[in-house]
């Protein structure tokens, strides 16, 4: 299909190139603003952050999927078959490039730009695949919600994170690129991505007409949305296993005695053994003296034990299951607690609304649930001591 | 939580035999005949802002967490809102003398290293009764 393509234009056959149809130039915009939402959200601000870089990354890849539809169905440089690079074309073009400016110009891409092409799609869709397996396992949500342990969410995170310092990287280079080429060339190849046009000149490398079919395009897009979106529906509503026990259903001993202090702190944040050795020292509470009749300690310790992290299946439960029992240590003292809030200002903590690292509920409204989903923090307003 | 709320409202209204089973005046009583010497609120005021050494670092004095107003609320080191000490402003204050007497315990604890006696209860309620 190359060969095929890459037919010399005749002289002047027209002034311009219609290269980039409307459909490819919203797309390659639309991508550019939800990728740099999403490298914005995940690398440089909080979790509270977390709506809009799921909404910036479904939008990626939703974008590309219908990029992908549209390679198949699009005009002539928009479809794979024009662009995509056999090894021996790109080996060529490599030679040429290194010898000096190869002599034909790429209208459409050329192979090293399709192989950019090929490798941000793909990024994109790992992107997608990984962060909704770390929505799954790590914040129980999605349609993955059910299939993946909350133990591998570490996993998760960091290929996401891994992809997107490599899609940061191919950003830069295709930037690179651009700004090469368009200098090679003397043509602005970034205004050509608002026009869609190019300067016709001699011996343009142009591509023979193909059809573009936008109604089959927009129906197999559509299709894929609303089997993708059923699908992740009926996944998402199947009910978890091992969720931790509802706040609601806390024993009265246990809000009476231990929430009078603090807040009642969900018994899946600490391991049978940790919440042992922690109700064992009572009179030396972090502290302060809280120490309890003993049948009153027995009784809360027991609920504790039953309802610990190794019966829960949640990120926190998965967070702080290995805590070792001894010293007794506060959560907000361990690396996992200061990793997950090394963004938030320490000034925050200071606040008369929060005023203590340990005062979880300041900012997590669902922190008693033990769930500490990132969709549910509210970080208090600024307040006058 | 509501339960939390609802119960002091209930016992606002409530006639105060009904309040719970001890009263401020009760208590000072109770603690003065242990002690065997009249109750000096000057000195259980002394005693409430005073810092302490002798308890544990984060807490040397009641003031730490109560504040130096018993008429306003306090905050717990957890962030954890406290509610005025004043009987005044607080009706339920000393109402229950087992509530009274756990906190005694592990506040003394907490600040003096030590039970407060007889005398010293007595003295901290004679002030904050007297606000």
């Amino acid at each position: 299909m190359m060969n095929q393509s890459q037919i010399l234009a005749p002289d002047a056959r027209a002034a311009r190139h219609q290269v980039w149809d409307v459909f490819l130039r919203l797309f390659h915009w639309s991508l550019a603003a939800s990728v740099t939402v999403a490298l914005v959200t995940g690398f440089l601000l909080d979790a509270s952050w977390v709506r809009l870089h799921l909404g910036a990354g479904i939008l990626a890849v939703i974008l590309v999927m219908a990029r992908i539809v549209w390679g198949f169905a699009g005009p002539a440089y928009a479809r794979f078959e024009q662009f995509l690079p056999r090894p021996g074309a790109l080996r060529a073009y490599l030679r040429e490039h290194l010898a000096g400016a190869p002599r034909r110009r790429h209208v459409g891409h050329n192979p090293l730009g399709a192989l950019m092409v090929v490798a941000l799609l793909l990024a994109v869709l790992g992107l997608g695949a990984t962060g909704l397996a770390y929505l799954g396992g790590g914040l129980k949500t999605g349609p993955l919600a059910t299939i993946l342990p909350a133990t591998q969410t570490g996993f998760w995170s960091e290929t996401h994170e891994a992809l997107a310092a490599i899609i940061l990287g191919l950003i830069v280079l295709h930037l690179g690129g651009v700004i090469h080429e368009s200098r090679r060339c003397g043509e602005n190849l970034a205004r050509a991505m608002v026009t869609g046009c190019k300067e016709a000149r001699s011996g343009d490398l142009v591509a023979p007409h193909r059809p573009a079919r936008p109604i089959l395009a927009a129906a197999v897009v559509l299709a894929l949305l609303a089997s993708g979106g059923a699908a992740v529906v009926a996944l998402s509503g199947r009910p978890l296993q091992d969720p931790p026990v509802a706040a609601a259903e806390f024993p009265a001993v246990y809000a009476d005695e231990c929430a009078a202090c603090h807040m009642a702190y969900h018994p899946a944040l600490r391991s049978a053994s940790s919440w042992q050795a922690l109700m064992a020292r009572l009179d030396d509470h972090f502290g302060e003296d809280a120490s309890l009749p003993d049948e009153t300690g027995a009784e809360i310790t027991a609920w504790l034990t039953a309802n610990s992290a190794e019966t829960v299946d949640n990120r926190p439960a998965s967070l702080w299951r290995d805590l070792s029992p001894l010293p007794v240590v506060a959560l907000p003292d361990t690396p996992q607690w200061q990793e997950l809030h090394e963004n938030v200002d320490p000034a925050l903590f200071k606040r008369r609304a929060v005023y203590s690292r340990s005062n979880c509920a300041a900012c997590h409204r669902d922190a008693e649930s033990g769930w500490f989903s990132p969709f549910a923090i509210s970080i208090p307003k600024e307040n006058t001591q | 939580m509501k339960k939390a709320l609802i119960l002091p409202v209930l016992l606002a209204m409530a006639p105060p035999a009904l309040a719970g089973d001890t009263s401020p005046g009760a208590l000072i009583e109770a603690y003065s005949a242990q002690s065997g010497s009249a109750p000096v609120p000057e000195n259980g005021k002394a005693l409430f802002l005073g810092k302490h050494v002798g308890g544990k670092p984060d807490t040397p004095s009641c003031a730490t967490c109560h504040t130096n107003d018993p008429r306003k609320g306090g905050q717990a080191r957890t962030g954890k809102p406290i509610d005025p000490m004043a009987p005044s402003v607080n009706p339920k204050r000393f109402t229950d003398t087992r509530f009274v007497e756990k906190w005694f315990r592990r506040n003394c604890n907490s600040v003096l290293g030590r039970e407060c006696s007889a005398q010293e209860k007595a003295d901290i309620i004679a002030w904050l009764s007297s606000l």
